[in-house]
């Protein structure tokens, strides 16, 4: 009679690749939307440096992504 | 506080006979914010620069090319009389003038003999081993020359074609000086092309190669020798005269500001008219300065300030002076408007505390807080001031906060026991206090805070102090709004805010069953949403959840700190954990390395990381519920003077 092999996969190290995923993702996911908030912003800073403050503000906007990925992968692990 | 200063619109009129002592007495009383007068029809043309503005100028773009010449720095000396630098301006400029063109002139000619020379070096410098004299390679009638690269030996191919010919071949370098009869150049010319020959610039001067380059070697010598002296002539003219440079820089630059000034005025033949801003509570004062410079010939009356004109206000904080740092922050953002509230005050206390919860770890504060008094102790400069201050107000809050989580370097300062054992801290017999159990994630509250244990009620303790800083922007946006446009507006663009969150209380509250008030809830919050949309549009409606997520990113208070403490606590483990305990002097030594390395980078991240992070919430999620900004700077007609005085 054969004998099934049964795999178990551990929990613990499901929740580590969530929480590893929620944080990769997020971060790629932050730094696609910032690369071109950023680079607009630095070229409309070249035209005016006082828009300094307004380009930091934008290119800060997409990095909430990341943070919740990182609070989400908190609450995983 | 809490608000810009006072401003009032001034007109100055008089006679043009007196109009040059009503500007010197502005310009000196250093408050006047003059308004550049437009031509338009009505008459009133601009006026001419007074009669010494040519001379003027003149003399300070000879003193400002002297000075770049010379390198003069701005330093602090002893301030000059104004009388006796005036007294001696033109013979010291004219004596200055001299001494400084003879060497320009010197300087210049030697730089451009020293490139000459260097130039010529590197086309001598492939000819270096071949000993013909240069001046051979010119000239001939049937004779062809080639110089040139070539890759490996062309002697052999060459006596296959004729044996009447000269050659010059260099191994290491692979040069190659070729002299044939004119007739076999085609033939020639083919061989070559088959060893990749690539043709050299032959320079036209005599002698033989080595020696030219030896003597080459030692003219350079002599202008470098020539060059250093002239530097040190020129250092020395620098230290002499670097006083008096920048005491009439100073002075001229004052004269030419005033002399240039009524091309800002308007003028009609014999009247001129100041237009400008100067604070309410220094009117008095300007009215004095003026009447006694003119013996009151000149009308100076304050002017209604009308509704157009509030957008073109020149802003002037009016910040006690321990908030005064943050201004620097706030002309990051934008100045504020006259009739809005300046938030200076108010992120004087969000942004360091914020800063701190992040960080939060007296390693890093104290190391930080060393730095910060350091480069304002060193560095001398009014732009890298204000912003070591700010950086010295976030420390401090650091400490405190590093004290509430008792952390050093990522170290714990208390041992904490836990399910997996006992962490040892830093300091022994140094135990956690369990104080209570906290609401949620069944885990408990302790002294010192451990962030890294208790992360689900950090997270539901950040939320709340987002929700509490964002309502309170919603009411400072109320308070903004009511001021200028009325309770009504308020009301329906703010207050909606706030009724849609008690509706939304109200709601949850109900629904989980703490109070019976589910259905008062839902109609509350369908009252603050019809003032939401009548107040901000759709856009209110579109930004409804944004509520949610603003709460949510103050999160980043506890999440950002995490990581900072991870870093340091990795840094930690690889140091004495990994590195340490494999033994010897090496260890030691690598371990230290490893510890101030990874330290210095977290320190660095330290003011990064809790810095961007804090300053984005005070500029998209605070800033954002209230403040419009975009107020022009306050800058009035005058000078602070440095190095001279009256």
């Amino acid at each position: 009679m054969a004998v099934e092999a049964v795999t178990y996969m551990d929990p613990a190290g499901l929740k580590a690749i969530g929480a590893g995923l929620a944080v990769g993702l997020t971060g790629l996911a932050s730094g696609i939307a910032e690369r071109d908030i950023g680079s607009a912003a630095i070229g409309a800073m070249a035209e005016n440096e006082s828009l300094f403050g307004k380009g930091l503000i934008l290119t800060v906007i997409p990095e909430t992504i990341v943070i919740f990925g990182l609070v989400v992968a908190l609450l995983i692990s | 506080m809490l608000k810009p200063k006072q401003m009032s619109r001034a007109v100055i009129v008089g006679h043009k006979d007196i109009m040059e002592a009503t500007v010197e007495a502005i310009h000196g009383s250093n408050l006047f914010h003059l308004e550049d007068y437009n031509e338009d029809g009505s008459g009133l043309k601009l006026g001419r620069p007074f009669k010494n503005a040519g001379e003027v100028s003149k003399k300070l773009i000879q003193l400002r090319s002297i000075s770049s010449f010379l390198g003069v720095k701005k330093e602090s000396i002893p301030k000059k009389k104004e009388t006796t630098v005036i007294n001696e301006l033109d013979s010291m400029l004219d004596q200055l003038d001299i001494e400084v063109s003879t060497k320009t002139e010197k300087k210049s000619e030697l730089d451009s003999r020293l490139k000459e020379l260097e130039t010529l070096k590197k086309d001598i410098s492939p000819f270096s081993a071949i000993p013909i004299d240069m001046e051979l390679y010119h000239n001939y009638e049937s004779i062809k020359v080639f110089a040139g690269t070539v890759k490996e030996n062309i002697g052999p191919a060459i006596s296959q074609v004729t044996s009447t010919y000269e050659m010059e071949y260099d191994q290491s370098t692979g040069t190659v000086v070729l002299f044939i009869k004119k007739e076999d150049e085609a033939k020639i010319s083919e061989i070559l092309s088959n060893f990749e020959f690539r043709e050299i610039r032959i320079p036209e001067i005599s002698g033989t190669p080595s020696t030219l380059l030896a003597d080459i070697t030692r003219e350079e010598e002599g202008i470098q020798k020539q060059i250093t002296s002239l530097e040190t002539d020129i250092s020395s003219i620098k230290d002499k005269y670097s006083e008096f440079i920048l005491a009439s820089e100073e002075l001229l630059t004052i004269e030419a500001e005033k002399a240039e000034a009524p091309v800002k005025i308007a003028t009609s033949e014999h009247t001129f008219i100041i237009d400008g801003w100067i604070p309410d509570d220094q009117f008095a004062t300007l009215e004095r300065t003026i009447e006694s410079a003119t013996n009151g010939r000149a009308f100076v009356s304050k002017q209604n300030i009308t509704k157009a004109d509030t957008d073109i206000i020149p802003i002037e904080y009016d910040n006690p002076k321990i908030t005064q740092p943050f201004q620097e922050i706030m002309d990051l953002y934008a100045r504020p408007k006259y009739k809005e509230i300046d938030p200076t005050s108010l992120i004087f206390i969000s942004f360091p505390l914020f800063y701190g919860m992040i960080l939060g770890d007296i390693g890093y504060a104290l190391i930080l807080l060393a730095l910060a008094l350091g480069i304002k102790k060193m560095v001398n400069s009014d732009a890298v001031k204000p912003l070591m201050n700010v950086l010295i107000y976030c420390q401090i809050s650091t400490l405190i906060f590093g004290v509430l989580y008792g952390e050093f370097l990522g170290f714990p300062l208390a041992s904490l026991h836990t399910d997996h054992g006992i962490i040892p801290g830093l300091i022994a017999g140094f135990e956690t206090i369990t104080l209570f159990n906290s609401p949620v994630g069944g885990e408990v509250i302790t002294y010192p805070i451990h962030r890294t244990h208790i992360v689900m009620t950090m997270i539901i303790a950040t939320a709340i102090i987002g929700s509490l800083h964002v309502n309170f922007g919603y009411v400072v946006g109320f308070i903004n709004e009511k001021r200028n446009h009325g309770f009504a507006a308020a009301m329906f663009e703010k207050g909606s805010w706030l009724v849609v969150e008690l509706g939304i209380i109200l709601g949850v509250l109900g629904y989980t069953g703490y109070a019976p008030t589910e259905i008062i809830g839902i109609i509350v919050f369908l009252i603050g949403f019809v003032m939401l949309v009548k107040g901000e549009g759709a856009k209110g409606a579109i930004e409804l959840p944004s509520l949610l997520s603003n709460a949510l990113s103050y999160t980043r208070l506890i999440a950002v700190g995490l990581s900072s403490i991870y870093i340091a606590s990795t840094v930690n483990l690889i140091a004495f954990e990994m590195i340490l305990p494999q033994g010897g002097v090496l260890a030691v030594i690598g371990a230290i390395i490893v510890f101030i390395f990874g330290h210095a980078l977290n320190t660095v991240l330290s003011i990064i990381a809790p810095g961007l992070h804090s300053l984005r919430l005070q500029y998209v999620e605070f800033f954002g519920k209230f403040y419009e900004g975009g107020g022009r700077k306050y800058n009035p007609f005058g000078y602070i003077r440095k190095y001279t005085e009256e």
